[in-house]
């Protein structure tokens, strides 16, 4: 028995948004990475910066996603994996992703991307092999889920451009923490 | 311009209680700052409250208050920012309306670079397409 | 798994032919890095005109690839060579790509021979933002006119470009106006070429 409400794909919701070219996207991102390299000067700093400019879209992001999607609320850590990789990236970005590796206890799996509008166009230098050029997406995922209550850690199992055969990202639930009364009972 | 639907005042509070946007339409029901501030903390608080008075588990609190005078219709965001219209008794399509605001600011508070997160709205562009959306026909609207 | 197999490996991003350009993402996810990027400008400059030269800057990275990536994919490997041509294919082609239509309007500076503007009531790059009243005349176009800058110099046109708020009569929000001012060389060159 499940109290989810809501799409089961993002397919509806994304024919029905406005959309953009996606290589005005592709090529703003490429833009922000390349800056952050030449400010920052040092790969591991790059990864650091867009994990967090991906938390702080997340935590914007999200109330777009609940307005648009019509998700209620989701039940539990699974139900929420599923909506991100089913409605949520082919919402924003329009491609679906699955969800894979799933722990015993349903706090930890992969989410896994075939295809990628970040990365058309790009190859790693030799000088940037430790960069995670996709990081603003894992901090996209961590910030959002924060807003609603759930504490994660998410990092890259797999990235097509240092060679693997897709994108994975690891989503672990560290804690999660229920809705807030604002005053203890004891008070 | 159009006449605004039957709504008295419109406000929306942060996750912590705090007041971020408050606008009042037309002479009923118009409240100095403080006034404005008290009622955004005092409804943060009942709001919450009656979550923990619900018999229902779960329950995300109230949603309408009606009085002999106004009704007062709240939504609040999964992610705790609440959107409460002050309005005449028995006004239609507010919950409506509410999800329309939410998505107003969606767009126009929290995809612009210089609002920063939980502060006081000031979004010229949020004002603009909020007085269009309060419009009578345009709320009349959404109940088709 | 769904799509598994589906992308084909190249060993050189080089091998992998350029796609037809008909992808897209929703107009949010663009909004949404758009004003990540200019917020983290902000902490990195000390005025806003050196933040309207950073935004400029990343609009040149994007102008440079965007002229490549049409070049080759819509004209042959061909370029405009004439100041009527190259502008009237920033107004027409690379708008249409980037922002999915044609821009409003091209006009020729009334005062200034060097002078074109090119106008759009609602840049796309502007829809949700609203300009803080400390910020005076600040604009975020200042990333188009990287764009456009990006363009023309690739193009062999070198041109200061700049964004303006211009208010309009009637209209509640100010239109943007793209200001290209070329340079000298240009203009010279395009006198020897004759009409």
């Amino acid at each position: 028995m499940s109290r989810f409400i809501g799409p089961r794909s993002g397919d509806a919701i994304f024919s029905s948004v406005e959309r953009v070219n996606a290589e005005l996207f592709t090529l703003t991102y490429g833009a922000t990475v390349r800056q952050l390299l030449t400010d920052l000067e040092d790969v591991d700093e790059v990864n650091k910066q867009l994990d967090q400019m991906g938390y702080n879209i997340g935590i914007r992001l999200i109330d777009e996603f609940l307005a648009k999607s019509n998700v209620t609320r989701c039940v539990d850590f699974k139900e929420t994996a599923e909506v991100i990789a089913k409605v949520g990236f082919k919402m924003f970005i329009g491609v679906t992703a699955s969800v894979t590796n799933w722990n015993a206890d349903g706090t930890c799996c992969s989410i896994v991307l075939e295809d990628n509008p970040l990365v058309d166009f790009v190859e790693l230098p030799d000088t940037c092999q430790g960069l995670y050029y996709c990081n603003i997406l894992s901090g996209v995922i961590r910030g959002a889920l924060e807003m609603v209550s759930m504490k994660t850690e998410v990092t890259w199992l797999r990235d097509v451009l240092r060679g693997d055969d897709a994108f994975e990202l690891q989503v672990k639930l560290l804690k999660q923490v229920p809705e807030e009364y604002p005053y203890k009972d004891d008070e | 311009m159009a006449a605004a639907a039957a709504i008295y005042s419109l406000f929306i509070i942060n996750k912590s209680g705090g007041l971020i946007y408050y606008k009042d339409y037309g002479s009923a029901g118009r409240m100095d700052t403080n006034d404005s501030l008290r009622v955004a903390s005092l409804w943060h608080s009942m709001h919450a409250i009656s979550q923990q008075l619900s018999p229902i588990v779960g329950c995300s609190g109230i949603e309408l208050l009606e009085a002999d005078t106004f009704d007062l219709h709240c939504f609040q965001s999964l992610t705790g920012t609440k959107f409460f219209v002050v309005c005449e008794p028995g006004t239609l399509q507010m919950d409506a309306l509410l999800k329309v605001i939410y998505e107003l600011y969606t767009d126009y508070v929290l995809k612009n670079p210089f609002y920063e997160m939980e502060m006081p709205i000031r979004c010229e562009l949020f004002d603009l397409n909020l007085s269009q959306a309060v419009q009578k026909d345009r709320v009349a609207l959404l109940g088709r | 798994m769904i799509g598994v197999g589906k992308i084909k490996q190249y060993s050189n991003v080089l091998d992998k032919p350029l796609n037809k350009g008909k992808q897209e993402v929703s107009l949010s996810a663009f909004a949404f890095l758009f004003s990540e990027l200019v917020q983290y400008n902000q902490t990195q400059v000390d005025n806003i005109a050196e933040l309207e030269r950073r935004l400029e800057d990343a609009g040149y990275a994007v102008g440079a690839r965007v002229l490549e990536l049409l070049c080759h994919r819509e004209r042959g490997n061909r370029r405009e060579t004439r100041l009527l041509g190259i502008l009237s294919f920033v107004h027409s082609t690379v708008w249409k790509i980037l922002f999915g239509k044609v821009a409003d309007s091209l006009e020729k500076g009334t005062e200034h021979e060097d002078e074109y503007m090119i106008s759009e009531k609602e840049l796309l790059v502007n829809r949700f933002i609203s300009i803080p009243k400390d910020m005076g005349t600040f604009n975020c176009g200042a990333f188009v006119a990287g764009i456009v800058r990006g363009v023309l110099d690739g193009s062999g046109f070198p041109a200061v470009v700049t964004a303006h708020f211009v208010p309009m009569e009637g209209q509640q929000r100010p239109r943007t106006t793209i200001l290209i001012k070329f340079a000298e060389e240009v203009l010279r060159r395009e006198a020897r070429l004759g009409g």
